[in-house]
């Protein structure tokens, strides 16, 4: 504190930046000492994630491979899958806002992510063969094709993606929530469609004297979508953050989802934030109060579509290529299951939710399909049916546990409603005839203060004793 | 011209089959709001089953006699409605009653699991490849039997209207005259007031499951007699077809579902014929996003009070 106060004092210009950045610098110590008194848990949590981000290869290689020889035969999942998570860690925020903060049910996602993947090929690969630009990036001047650096990949994917998705709210976000899903459904599955047939466009332009002509285009490489694309690459250092990097693309994508995640938690606690989950408690309250509803769930797409944009031009980077069949339902709701398993509306529960369910994807699971195969040949595999699994997964956390594993308290109280109005009927109790969910949460609202800590069933007992005064 | 006509026989095969599925869609949004996701999933796998009891069960070839196709044919029907019809009532038990109360994305995010999980186990049972039959029904031409040979109206096709146009009937019969239909029809309207009166909400309820489940039953079994192919993934294609068909129409609305298939069957068919193959999807997909965003009511209005 005191020293930004100080930092007035300093002359302007180039040295006051320098001491300006200097004071920032030397504020981090006591603010950490700070933190570290009033969240002591999370500061911890924060710091311990930290080392073991900037130590993962250690972490990886021994500690975890030393647990898996040693101690419990678990697969350890290798830089590829670990990478994957991160990706897909950074789609789950981004859907998080919309779905988590907003409260909007956007079923094709994968088409932002689609969107960003193309974003990539499009501007960083020889795709493009009758032109060559090659700006700044790490191949020779003239070859052909469009050769941006990723560095300036992900802002314009981050730009496209969240265009597509003011464009696809603006006409929609006026339907209702099931409406709405829907829709969105149907652009998750155009989008892959369009990038699927794309491969033989012939326009014909033919206007007063203006003639134009182009037969047999190929804009999107068809079925077998755009290969290869260059990889990111960082010029001081000399690396590439390709497949065959080791654990180099694992620190971008941690980055990456850093960036992300900071992002996400300051958009969360600004104005925008609370307007979010003002929406997302009910809309027309918050339209009475002075929210531009239309405008806010807009910007909550736009800013969801954004992170989609940031994990599609990652991903298709980091594999070299794309096509259009990485992008299908499945996927959108492969990261609906993260976000709801992990706690929807938590930034840090939708990041494990991501972490965990990849592991039990790309890892487990093959890993358990091949024990089996080795054991009873004719046994089905079961990473063919991970759908399977995750299906019940979204069946039974509906039924059980809406609000995830590691919830959002406010969300949890809004999504357990039924659970609790339910256990209260089975116990005789009428709750009230209608909009049951509306009323216990108001009583939850209501409660003194220091008691907003207690436990499911206290609250459960707590929320029926006054559901029967109404 | 020729085309024409043959595309528009095609197209209302197409829709008969659609509106048999999206009849369940409107109905069980009608009563509870529910996209039942797994519908289309429900019909996949009628078609399965008919499958099994076809080639499997009753061995059907080529060569059997044809009193004996329309005996086995009629048994089959009736089978796999039976058994589609307790799928979906189950589905219902298990997966959304426990939710009545809930917000309500989240019967909507349990219906989309459901579907997974349909789909997963016919995948498990039946495989990843293209599941086919033995060519039932006679491939005859019937309109060379009075001189025309440009078009073709087969047999199949004709098959197709005589199982689903008297199921379609006997539906539209069902809720508009019988007790158990306006208890439906007032369930629709105000599930608190039906209950007041008398009628067993939830039974109504999964009544209205049995309903759709036993027509997408039937719908599976057309299918597999009309293409002779079905696959695991099947449903979620034809389900959302099905779906956009009942959006069209007016959701809730019943002749609006028929409507609304039999436009679509006929813009399926035309954008198969006319534009191609791999944009089909894509356009019926824009029909749903342009209906919803600029008529959500349908063609012929939404039959429901606005519960929000």
């Amino acid at each position: 504190m005191t020293a930004i106060v100080e930092s007035e004092r300093r002359p302007g210009g180039f040295a006051g930046w320098i001491g300006h950045i200097g004071d920032v610098l030397g504020a981090i110590p006591g603010a950490y000492r700070d933190a570290l008194r009033t969240h002591p848990l999370r500061t911890t949590l924060l710091s311990a994630l930290v080392i073991l981000g900037v130590f993962y290869p250690l972490l990886n290689r021994s500690v975890l491979q030393g647990f898996s020889r040693n101690v419990f035969p678990l697969p350890i999942p290798d830089d590829t899958v670990v990478t994957f998570m991160l990706i897909f860690s950074i789609m789950a925020v981004g859907l998080n806002i919309v779905a988590g903060f907003a409260g909007l049910l956007d079923l094709g996602y994968v088409a932002f992510y689609a969107i960003g993947a193309y974003t990539a090929a499009f501007l960083a690969s020889p795709h493009f063969g009758v032109v060559s630009i090659v700006l700044l990036a790490n191949v020779p001047q003239g070859f052909p094709g469009i050769h941006i650096p990723f560095w300036f990949i992900v802002p314009l994917a981050m730009i496209i993606a969240g265009t597509f998705g003011a464009l696809l709210g603006a006409p929609t976000l006026r339907l209702r929530g099931d409406y709405l899903a829907i829709v969105t459904l149907g652009f998750g599955e155009i989008v892959p469609v369009v990038f699927r047939n794309l491969a033989d466009v012939t326009i014909k332009f033919n206007f007063l004297f203006i003639n134009f002509s182009a037969e047999h285009l190929n804009l999107t490489g068809g079925p077998l979508g755009i290969n290869p694309i260059d990889p990111p690459y960082l010029p001081g250092l000399g690396i590439t953050f390709n497949a065959s990097a080791g654990f180099a693309p694992v620190y971008l994508a941690m980055i990456l989802l850093a960036l992300g995640v900071l992002f996400a938690r300051n958009l969360e606690r600004s104005r925008i934030g609370r307007a979010w989950m003002a929406i997302r408690e009910d809309e027309l309250a918050a339209e009475m109060m002075g929210v531009h509803t239309v405008r806010t769930k807009l910007l909550a797409f736009a800013l969801g579509a954004s992170f989609a944009g940031i994990a599609g031009s990652l991903q298709a980077s980091y594999l070299g290529a794309t096509t259009s069949d990485f992008f299908q339902f499945s996927t959108s709701i492969l990261v609906l299951i993260m976000v709801i398993l992990g706690g929807i509306g938590n930034i840090w529960g939708v990041i494990v939710g991501a972490v965990a369910l990849q592991y039990v994807n790309l890892t487990l699971l093959p890993y358990l399909g091949q024990q089996i195969q080795s054991i009873a040949p004719s046994f089905p595999n079961p990473a063919q049916f991970n759908f399977l699994f995750f299906g019940l997964i979204l069946v039974v956390m509906m039924r059980f546990r809406p609000e995830g594993f590691i919830p959002n308290r406010q969300r949890a109280a809004q999504l357990s409603a039924h659970v609790l109005a339910a256990a209260a009927a089975e116990r005789g109790e009428v709750v009230g005839l209608d909009n049951t969910g509306l009323d216990i949460d108001e009583n939850i609202e209501l409660a003194p203060p220091g008691q907003s800590e207690v436990g499911e069933d206290a609250r459960a007992a707590e929320t029926s004793d006054e559901a029967r005064d109404l | 011209m020729d085309q024409i006509v043959q595309t528009f026989i095609i197209g209302l095969s197409n829709g008969l089959i659609f509106a048999l599925v999206a009849l369940g869609y409107s109905l069980v949004y009608g009563i509870i709001e529910l996209i039942n996701f797994a519908h289309g999933d429900v019909f996949m796998l009628g078609s399965m089953i008919a499958l099994l009891l076809i080639s499997g069960v009753f061995g059907v070839t080529a060569a059997t006699s044809p009193l004996m196709i329309v005996i086995i044919v009629a048994a089959v029907i009736l089978i796999t409605m039976a058994v589609t019809a307790t799928i979906n009532v189950t589905i219902e038990r298990l997966a959304y009653r426990p939710l009545r109360n809930a917000p309500k994305l989240a019967p909507l995010i349990s219906a989309i699991g459901m579907s997974f999980v349909l789909q997963n186990i016919a995948l498990l049972i039946a495989g990843p490849a293209n599941k086919s039959i033995d060519n039932v029904l006679p491939s005859v031409n019937l309109l060379s039997y009075i001189g025309v040979n440009t078009v073709e109206l087969s047999f199949r096709q004709v098959f197709v209207a005589v199982v689903t146009v008297p199921l379609l009937i006997g539906m539209s019969w069902f809720v508009a005259k019988t007790k158990q239909g306006k208890a439906m029809r007032a369930t629709a309207q105000d599930p608190d007031t039906a209950g007041l009166m008398g009628v067993d909400v939830n039974r109504t309820i999964a009544f209205t499951f049995l309903i759709g489940g036993a027509l997408a039953g039937a719908a599976g079994v057309v299918q597999i007699l009309y293409n002779n192919v079905t696959v695991w993934n099947l449903g979620f294609r034809f389900g959302l077809n099905a779906f956009t068909s009942a959006v069209l129409g007016g959701i809730g609305n019943l002749p609006g579902a028929v409507l609304g298939a039999l436009v679509l069957g006929q813009i399926n068919a035309f954008s198969d014929r006319y534009v191609a193959a791999n944009w089909t999807n894509a356009i019926v997909f824009m029909v749903l996003i342009g209906v919803l965003v600029f008529k959500p009511t349908g063609l012929l209005g939404q039959q429901l009070a606005d519960r929000a």
